[in-house]
């Protein structure tokens, strides 16, 4: 990709994404098709036990991530508003704040009113195990045409299914190795170690070491939280 | 169940049970769909708006071993059509590879027949495969539920009729119907026992790493009753041991 303008450019609503430069660009033509002013892809990683969440492409102005925080919108994320894909969403509105529990302070909601994002609507991407949220979000209430916003939630998956490597390096959060997965996996089916070494055809103690990697990688202190981690970021 | 019969089946469902206003909003079908037939019927009316002969629901499993799509069911509803067999056979290995990186459709042409073809090669955000069952034309939309659970739906036609505006619409009401049937599934496996709450603060602790001895200590309890708790819990879940049993709560979304 060449200039920022031949970016903006390029026709990115078709096809496939060839570079970060496409993907900032698809997600800018998108939101303005469905009348939101800015959008928020992120990804949301399971670290020490609390939701992380890591922003992968974003038009929110650096001062609105700043106050009001990677808390809020992992929270947001994670939240009952969020709709997975043929669910009709339901927005985050700033003014009811009130309403919408423990979520937003009143400062909060003040402050997203202020900066543009009047009404927030949370939506979960599907794309293999990645845990990926967008947030379209516009200045005034009703703004995003909702059958429109439902429709573009699928293409934001075709999107980032198109380029998975890109994802991968933006959410990192699988690093275990093909073969400590599938240990990992068949202990979480119950499995003993003598079962799985029998079951992968490798020896007792090759089984034991791939899980002890599994664990050190998690920073887990046993194999009941290196399962738990692994299934919660969507591992096994 | 010829095409014909098809349409006239569903045309006539449709009178009494969609909406007055005629086309299908999107996001109205979200809480229907208790039973298998109750599904099959939406899947029906999937089937009828993009013209297609005949579908099919599958269950990607989740193990790493086996890459085989799980038939759930399918138009020939309560029994089998021939190409949900080829699907569920060794074809739809790299349809499971897909589903499981990807949420892009695959379409096949294989019937010699041009005309739902042309359709498909125009859909931008779709890519061609290979035919998941011989002699037929279609195309599968990847789909996922909570918890991880990954599917399939495929529908098969010579004269399907998609663009690329309706296959957003097909795809999330796929995704609908799926989280429906996901939500059904479950159940197969016998209904859990409740669990009680201190069961499950057991088990949360363990997937947080504690042991017995530390439960024990935070809960205020003997080490014997942590053990017990999670012994019970394990047998309710029907687990063989604890790191099952964190595993099935977890994937069951009984703990966070």
């Amino acid at each position: 990709m060449s200039s920022p303008a031949a970016l903006l450019q390029s026709d990115a609503s078709g096809s496939r994404l060839a570079s970060r430069g496409d993907l900032t660009s698809f997600f800018m033509q998108l939101a303005a098709d469905i009348g939101a002013d800015s959008y928020m892809l992120v990804a949301i990683v399971h670290d020490q036990d609390r939701n992380d969440a890591r922003i992968v492409s974003s038009n929110w102005i650096f001062d609105a991530i700043e106050l009001i925080g990677k808390r809020l919108i992992a929270n947001l994320a994670l939240g009952p508003l969020t709709a997975a894909p043929g669910v009709r969403p339901r927005p985050l509105v700033a003014a009811h704040a009130p309403n919408a529990g423990a979520l937003l302070s009143g400062e909060e909601a003040r402050l997203l009113d202020v900066l543009g994002h009047a009404e927030i609507y949370s939506l979960r991407l599907n794309v293999g195990r990645q845990r990926l949220f967008v947030l379209f979000s516009a200045a005034e209430p009703g703004k995003i045409d909702l059958t429109a916003l439902m429709k573009a939630q699928l293409k934001c998956c075709y999107a980032l299914s198109s380029i998975p490597q890109l994802i991968a390096e933006a959410s990192m959060q699988d690093p275990l190795s093909d073969r400590e997965r599938e240990c990992l996996f068949w202990v979480s089916e119950g499995k003993t170690t003598d079962e799985v070494a029998l079951i992968l055809g490798v020896s007792s103690n090759t089984v034991n070491s791939y899980i002890t990697h599994a664990i050190q990688k998690f920073a887990a202190s046993n194999r009941a939280m290196a399962i738990a981690t692994a299934i919660r970021s969507g591992i096994i | 169940m010829t095409h014909a019969q098809v349409r006239e089946t569903a045309a006539a469902l449709f009178d009494d049970q969609r909406n007055p206003f005629g086309a299908f909003s999107l996001g109205s079908e979200t809480h229907h769909a208790v039973t298998i037939p109750d599904a099959v019927l939406r899947c029906r009316w999937i089937a009828v708006d993009i013209n297609a002969s005949g579908f099919g629901l599958f269950f990607v499993s989740p193990s790493l071993e086996r890459a085989r799509l799980v038939a759930c069911f399918d138009s020939d509803y309560p029994s089998t059509a021939v190409a949900t067999k080829f699907m569920s056979g060794a074809s739809g290995e790299e349809m499971v590879r897909h589903s499981r990186i990807s949420t892009t459709p695959r379409w096949w042409a294989d019937d010699g027949m041009a005309g739902s073809r042309q359709a498909m090669e125009n859909l931008a955000w779709s890519e061609r495969t290979a035919p998941l069952a011989p002699g037929t034309n279609g195309i599968a939309f990847p789909v996922h539920a909570e918890r991880g659970q990954c599917g399939l739906v495929v529908f098969l036609g010579s004269d399907i009729t998609l663009s690329d505006d309706t296959l957003c619409e097909i795809h999330a009401r796929c995704f609908a119907l799926f989280a429906a049937v996901a939500r059904i599934r479950p159940g197969e496996t016998g209904r859990t026992r409740a669990i009680s709450k201190r069961e499950l603060e057991c088990l949360k602790l363990t997937a947080n790493g504690n042991t017995s001895e530390e439960i024990a200590k935070l809960l205020k309890l003997s080490v014997h009753t942590a053990n017990q708790y999670l012994t019970q819990s394990t047998q309710k879940l029907n687990a063989v041991n604890r790191n099952q049993a964190v595993a099935k709560a977890l994937r069951l979304g009984l703990i966070e």
